[in-house]
C-alpha cells in the first residue's frame, strides 16, 4: 500500500496538532487497519467517512488509546499529539485521555448520576477539581446547546433526557475537561435531525478552540461541518485504508479517486 | 376535519375481545374437568394429591387443548398445554410454600412472644413452661456467627466477582472454574474440612468462629458467582464512557459501574446470607450448643438458631417440640426481615 500524506501541514496555514504515521490495527489475527496517515491541524475538524466495516471507528479509537481496552486489539505505528508518541513507552493512558476526549455513538450517560453530575463526572472521575462548578456545569451545557433545557433540573437523572439531550449532555461532559482535542464516533447516527442540527452547532463554535475529528456516515453532515475530510475503505475482507484525504471541498466536488467519486456521489457504499 | 363533533372515546382492547362461542367453550373447559375429577374421586375415594395428578390434570390439559383446537386452532394447542402446565405448577408451588408457612406460624407462634426474643435457655428443660425461657442467646449466636461470615465473605465474593469481569487477566478461567467447583461443596464436608484444618491442627480452638469459617466457605462460591453475573449486566458502553473521560480503572469502578451494579450486588449479599443462614450440618460439628448467651466468637461454645431447633427436637415432649418450631418460625422471620432491608437498601434511585 503507498504511504499517503495527503495533507500537507500548511493547508490552513495552521500547526499540526494531531498525526498518525503508518498506523496498523489488529484484533488477534485479523489485519484491520493498513497504513493510516493523516493529519488534524489545529482547531480543525476531520470527517472521516466511509461504508460500515471499514475501520473508521477502530481507527479514531486509536487516537485516545480506547483501542486497547479491547482484548486481542493490536497497533502498530505512531500516533504523534503535538509531535509526542501517545504509544510511547511512559506514557499514561489516562492523561492521553483526558487530553483527547470522545463521544460515542449511544448515547452514554452515567445513569445513576444527575445531569450535573454527570457534567462534572470527568473531573471526579479524572481527579481534577475547578474552582468554580456551577460556572463549569453552565458553561459545558452552554456549549452543548443543553443549557436552556435542562437549567432548572439540573439534579434530575441524566436518564429522564430524550436521546438527542443525553447526547448533548455526553459532549457537554466531554467539553468539561477541557480537551485539546474531541473524538466523536458517529455522534448523531441515533439521533433526530432537530438534534443533528444543533450538535453540528456545537461542532462548528468549539471547533474556533479545539480540534475535532467526526466519524460519520452521513455525507451532507461531512459536508457542513468538516474543513478536510479523509475517505476509508476495506474491500472483501482485507484491512481498510485511506483511499483519499484531503479538503473537503475536494474530497467532495473534486475528488482524484474513481471509489472516492463513487461513494461520495452515492453509487455504492 | 369535524372538529366540533364531541365523541368520547373509551379506551378498548380490541386483540382481547372474545365471541360468545369462544367464550362458551373456554367456561366448560376450565370447569369440566374440575366438576369430573370431583365426581370420579368421590366415587372411587381417591386421595386428593392422586386425584389431582392423575386424573384432574390430564383432563383439564385433554380439555384445554381441545378448547383451542375449536377456538383457534392448531397453533392453540401447544399454548394451552403450557398455560395449564405453568398454572398447575404455579399453584403447587404457591400451596406447598404456604402450607410450610402455615404449619411454622401455626406451631410456633405460642413459643415466640416477647420474652422468647431476649431471654435465653439456661434454666430451661424440656418440661418448663412456655412463659419462661426464649430463644434470645441463639439469635445472638446466629447473628454473630452469619455476621463474621458476611463481613469477610461479601467484600472477597464482590473483589473476585470483579477480578473476574474487569480484568482481562489469565487467571480467570482457573478462578471461575474453581469458584464453580465450590458452588456444589456439601454443607457438612465444608464443616469437617474446617474442622481438620483448623480444629485438629490446633490452630484455633473450639468456639463460634469455627463455624463462621465453614459458613463462610459456603456462601462464598454464590457471592462470586452472582457479583459477577450482576457486574456484567452493567454495559460495556458506561465503561467506554468513564474510561474515555480519563478515568483510572478503579474509579471508574467505584463511580460508575459499582453505582450501576448496586441493587445487583446487594441482592447478591442477600442471596449469600440466605443461603447459609440456616445451614445446620457444619455448626453441629464445629460450634457445641450453649443454652446461655455468648457474645465471644473467639472462645466458648455457642447457640444459633439451627442448633437450638436441633437441641429441643432431641426430647420428644410437647413442650421441647413447640420451642424446636418456634425456632424455626424465628428463623423465617429473620430471614424475611433481612430480605425486606436489603429490598430498602437495595432499592433504585432512579
Amino acid at each position: 500500500m503507498e504511504s499517503l500524506n495527503p495533507i500537507p501541514s500548511n493547508s490552513f496555514g495552521a500547526d499540526v496538532h494531531l498525526s498518525t504515521k503508518d498506523v496498523h490495527v489488529w484484533f488477534g489475527q485479523r489485519h484491520v487497519l493498513e497504513g493510516v496517515n493523516l493529519e488534524f491541524p489545529v482547531n480543525s475538524v476531520t470527517a472521516l467517512i466511509g461504508p460500515s466495516g471499514c475501520g473508521k471507528s477502530t481507527f479514531i479509537r486509536t487516537l485516545n488509546r480506547m483501542h486497547e481496552l479491547i482484548p486481542n486489539a493490536k497497533l502498530a505505528g505512531e500516533v504523534l499529539l503535538k509531535g509526542q508518541n501517545i504509544y510511547a513507552v511512559g506514557v499514561d493512558p489516562i492523561q492521553v485521555r483526558i487530553n483527547i476526549g470522545m463521544v460515542f455513538q449511544k448515547p452514554n450517560p452515567f445513569p445513576t448520576m444527575t445531569i450535573r453530575g454527570n457534567v462534572l463526572s470527568g473531573l471526579r472521575l479524572s481527579g481534577k477539581h475547578s474552582r468554580n462548578e456551577d460556572e463549569l456545569v453552565e458553561n459545558s451545557l452552554q456549549a452543548a446547546s443543553l443549557w436552556n433545557e435542562v437549567k432548572d433540573r439540573l439534579d434530575s437523572p441524566a436518564g429522564s433526557l430524550s436521546g438527542g439531550q443525553q447526547q448533548r449532555l455526553c459532549i457537554a461532559r466531554a467539553l468539561a475537561l477541557a480537551p485539546d482535542v474531541l473524538l466523536m464516533d458517529e455522534p448523531c447516527s441515533a439521533l433526530d435531525p432537530g438534534s443533528t442540527i444543533r450538535i453540528e452547532e456545537t461542532i462548528r463554535s468549539i471547533s474556533k478552540n479545539m480540534t475535532v475529528v467526526i466519524v460519520t456516515h452521513n455525507m451532507q453532515q461531512a459536508q457542513r461541518v468538516s474543513e478536510q475530510t479523509a475517505f476509508f475503505l476495506a474491500e472483501d475482507n482485507n484491512p481498510g485504508y485511506v483511499v483519499e484525504a484531503g479538503l473537503t471541498n475536494d474530497i467532495f466536488h473534486n475528488p482524484k479517486d474513481k471509489r472516492t467519486e463513487d461513494y461520495v456521489s452515492g453509487r455504492f457504499g | 376535519m369535524t372538529t366540533e363533533t364531541l365523541r368520547l372515546v373509551t379506551p378498548e382492547t380490541p386483540w382481547r375481545v372474545r365471541s360468545k362461542s369462544q367464550l362458551v367453550y373456554i367456561f366448560i373447559a376450565s370447569t369440566l374437568p374440575a366438576a369430573l375429577t370431583f365426581l370420579i374421586a368421590d366415587q372411587m375415594k381417591l386421595a386428593g394429591l392422586i386425584a389431582l395428578t392423575i386424573v384432574f390434570l390430564p383432563l383439564q390439559l385433554l380439555a384445554a387443548s381441545l378448547a383451542a383446537l375449536i377456538t383457534v386452532g392448531k397453533r392453540g394447542i401447544l399454548d394451552a398445554i403450557l398455560t395449564v402446565s405453568v398454572l398447575f405448577l404455579m399453584l403447587t408451588m404457591g400451596f406447598l410454600l404456604g402450607s410450610v408457612a402455615l404449619s411454622l406460624v401455626q406451631k410456633g407462634f405460642k413459643a415466640l412472644s416477647f420474652h422468647a426474643i431476649y431471654q435465653n435457655s439456661f434454666y430451661v428443660t424440656s418440661v418448663t413452661s412456655l412463659e419462661y425461657g426464649g430463644l434470645g442467646h441463639a439469635l445472638v449466636g446466629t447473628l454473630v456467627i452469619v455476621g463474621i461470615a458476611v463481613i469477610f465473605a461479601v467484600p472477597i465474593g464482590i473483589a473476585v466477582g470483579v477480578f473476574l469481569t474487569e480484568t482481562q487477566s489469565r487467571m480467570r478461567g482457573s478462578v471461575r472454574f474453581l469458584s464453580q467447583a465450590m458452588t456444589g461443596l456439601p454443607s457438612i464436608v465444608s464443616g469437617l474440612f474446617v474442622f481438620a484444618f483448623l480444629y485438629l491442627t490446633g490452630w484455633v480452638q473450639r468456639s463460634a468462629i469455627l463455624g463462621s469459617v465453614a459458613l463462610f466457605l459456603l456462601m462464598l462460591p454464590t457471592i462470586i458467582r452472582l457479583s459477577e453475573e450482576v457486574l456484567k449486566l452493567v454495559p460495556q458502553e458506561l465503561r467506554y464512557a468513564a474510561l474515555a473521560l480519563g478515568a483510572p480503572r478503579h474509579k471508574a469502578f467505584f463511580q460508575v459501574i459499582f453505582p450501576a451494579a448496586r441493587s445487583g450486588i446487594i441482592t447478591t449479599c442477600l442471596l449469600g446470607t440466605a443461603r447459609v443462614i440456616g445451614e445446620t450440618a457444619p455448626l453441629i460439628v464445629l460450634v457445641t450448643y450453649l443454652p446461655s448467651t455468648n457474645f465471644n466468637p473467639l472462645s466458648g461454645d455457642m447457640a444459633s438458631i439451627p442448633t437450638y431447633i436441633y437441641s429441643w427436637l432431641k426430647f420428644s415432649t410437647d413442650l421441647a417440640n413447640q420451642r424446636a418450631w418456634g425456632g424455626a418460625l424465628a428463623l423465617m422471620i429473620l430471614v424475611g426481615v433481612l430480605f425486606t432491608l436489603a429490598r430498602f437498601f437495595g432499592r433504585k434511585r432512579f
